[in-house]
């Protein structure tokens, strides 16, 4: 599904933000992508949605060559992946289900099939009750999962969450990263960076650390500390 | 990923929202940037007024020349008295200079009928005088009618000719008055294009910021790039449509009231009229608004999406 090789993003000052990294990541899988602030995390998922381009190697995403997508071919590209970030990005004077729905309008759905499908999502993540909300009516990890309904309407096969639990206390994040557990049971392969410990660490997964913009640890099953 | 992605979209309906999408968006963004929308369809407007009214000019003043055009000729009045072989002569002597289309020879006879058929009905010549007053002439229509001076000059050198008229000189100025126009016209109405993009792009961006947030997660989502633009480049045609239909309001009644003006004041100016112009100079205007307004929203959308 996500295949990067020998990738390196160097800004203008001259600074590594990422330097020589090769991840392959196949289809269904669940990694957390795990280290510091300022490990590169962000730069990594942002080379992933192609809201950045990587100075040198090579990234597929779904077997498209994304390194240089000419910007036309953006569209297509996000079509085939949801995003979630730390702060939601709901827009503000759209209700829950508007917010998804919008998400359908603005790649021209047929409008006879948004409101089943937004209602579908909202479903999935367990909010079809809130539909009518305003974001400030709801609680944050509420908020999230808006935001997680909206990256899913469109049924993308691939979801990338950067840090998903940000905002939210121990309790609600252990709910959004349940919900994460069953999206990727669906066969949602499922890039999640974090640095919540605990999440991590209870779930076992694949743990892919960076450090200084390398990969300083790739294990399966893995904690969020390196045994050693 | 349970069931199957897409069905069969029916384009049409989505491309009706995606449509009322882009004018909602559009309209509102118009009530949102008041003051600048207004800026930017003044000056719009301005620059085609501009553009309008130095076309109109233009046109008319092309359209006299054409008409002085057909007129221009040397006349070469000759001495009394010559005899036939002597106005053969004179005759092949002009029609040999370079320049020249022909040559006909008009006698005083023909002259003076002519002149009686000019002054109509109301006047007999012959009342008035015994004797015919008008010389032979030679009427030499020219090839050039910018060369009608130098053509004149020689033909008055020729022996036998007494006088030479020519009929350049008004379209000399006239010819300068359509090239000045033209060049300051073309000169201004670039200045103010350039305005009006500047201040288009500024208000395209205002309302780029204030959507800043929806574009960014349209953006996310994977929303098509015209879909991203549509509502902005509609803003700015919407602007210059505007300026046209304002700039429209102001030209065709001005133009209406100098043809009727003309008609009284100056009964013989050829003008061109209302229906030959208008229609044409508004449909072209429309066009060079509506294009200035989507060029300048191009501008301001180029930095702000897909990057």
């Amino acid at each position: 599904m996500i295949h990067l090789q020998g990738v390196s993003k160097r800004y203008l000052s001259g600074l590594f933000a990422l330097r020589d990294v090769s991840l392959f990541m196949p289809k269904g899988e669940f990694v957390f992508l795990i280290g510091p602030t300022g490990a590169g995390k962000s730069t990594l998922l942002r080379l992933l949605y192609r809201a950045d381009t990587p100075t040198e190697g090579h990234i597929t995403v779904g077997g498209q060559d994304i390194g240089r997508l000419p910007a036309r071919q953006i569209p297509g590209l996000r079509r085939s992946m949801g995003v979630v970030f730390q702060d939601c990005k709901l827009l503000p004077r759209k209700t829950a289900y508007e917010n998804v729905a919008f998400a359908l309008q603005v790649i021209a759905t047929p409008p006879h099939e948004i409101r089943p499908r937004a209602l579908r999502a909202l479903e999935l993540v367990g909010l079809v009750d809130r539909a009518d909300a305003f974001p400030w009516q709801l609680s944050g990890g509420e908020q999230q999962r808006v935001s997680i309904a909206r990256a899913l309407v469109n049924e993308p096969p691939l979801l990338l969450a950067d840090e998903p639990t940000g905002n939210l206390d121990p309790r609600t994040s252990w709910e959004i990263i349940q919900l994460l557990s069953r999206i990727n049971l669906r066969g949602t392969t499922l890039l999640v960076a974090t640095h919540n410990k605990t999440i991590v660490d209870i779930l076992r997964k694949r743990v892919v650390e960076l450090a200084g913009g390398m990969v300083v640890r790739d294990e399966d099953y893995g904690l969020y500390a390196s045994h050693g | 990923m349970g069931e199957p992605l897409r069905r069969p979209r029916p384009a049409v309906a989505a491309l009706g929202a995606a449509l009322r999408y882009a004018a909602a968006e559009s309209l509102a963004a118009f009530r949102r940037n008041g003051l600048m929308s207004a800026a930017a369809v003044t000056i719009i407007m301005v620059t085609l007024l501009l553009v309008g009214g130095a076309a109109a000019l233009s046109v008319n003043l092309r359209h006299m020349a054409s008409i002085l055009d057909k007129q221009v000729e040397v006349v070469a009045y000759l001495r009394d008295g010559l005899t036939p072989p002597e106005r053969d002569r004179i005759t092949a002597e002009v029609q040999a200079l370079a320049g020249v289309r022909g040559v006909e020879f008009i006698g005083r006879e023909q002259a003076l009928a002519r002149l009686q058929a000019a002054l109509g009905e109301r006047i007999a010549l012959r009342d008035v005088i015994q004797t015919n007053p008008l010389p032979d002439s030679l009427e030499v229509a020219v090839v050039d009618p910018r060369e009608a001076r130098r053509i004149a000059a020689r033909v008055a050198e020729i022996a036998g000719v007494e006088d030479v008229t020519f009929g350049a000189q008004v379209l000399d100025h006239l010819l300068t008055a359509t090239a000045l126009l033209r060049g300051g016209g073309a000169a201004t109405a670039a200045l103010l294009v350039a305005v009006a993009l500047i201040i288009i792009m500024s208000t395209v961006r205002l309302t780029i910021l204030g959507r800043r947030q929806e574009i960014e997660i349209m953006q996310l989502v994977g929303a098509g790039v015209w879909y991203v633009r549509s509502p902005f480049m509609l803003e700015g045609a919407l602007q210059g449509l505007l300026a046209t239909v304002l700039a429209a309001l102001v030209l065709v009644p001005g133009y209406l009231l100098l043809l009727w003006r003309a008609r009284v004041l100056l009964p013989f100016l050829p003008v061109v009229q209302a229906p030959d112009l208008l229609p044409g100079l508004v449909g072209i205007l429309a066009a060079g608004g509506v294009l200035v307004g989507m060029t300048g929203s191009l501008l301001a959308l180029r930095r702000f999406l897909y990057i």
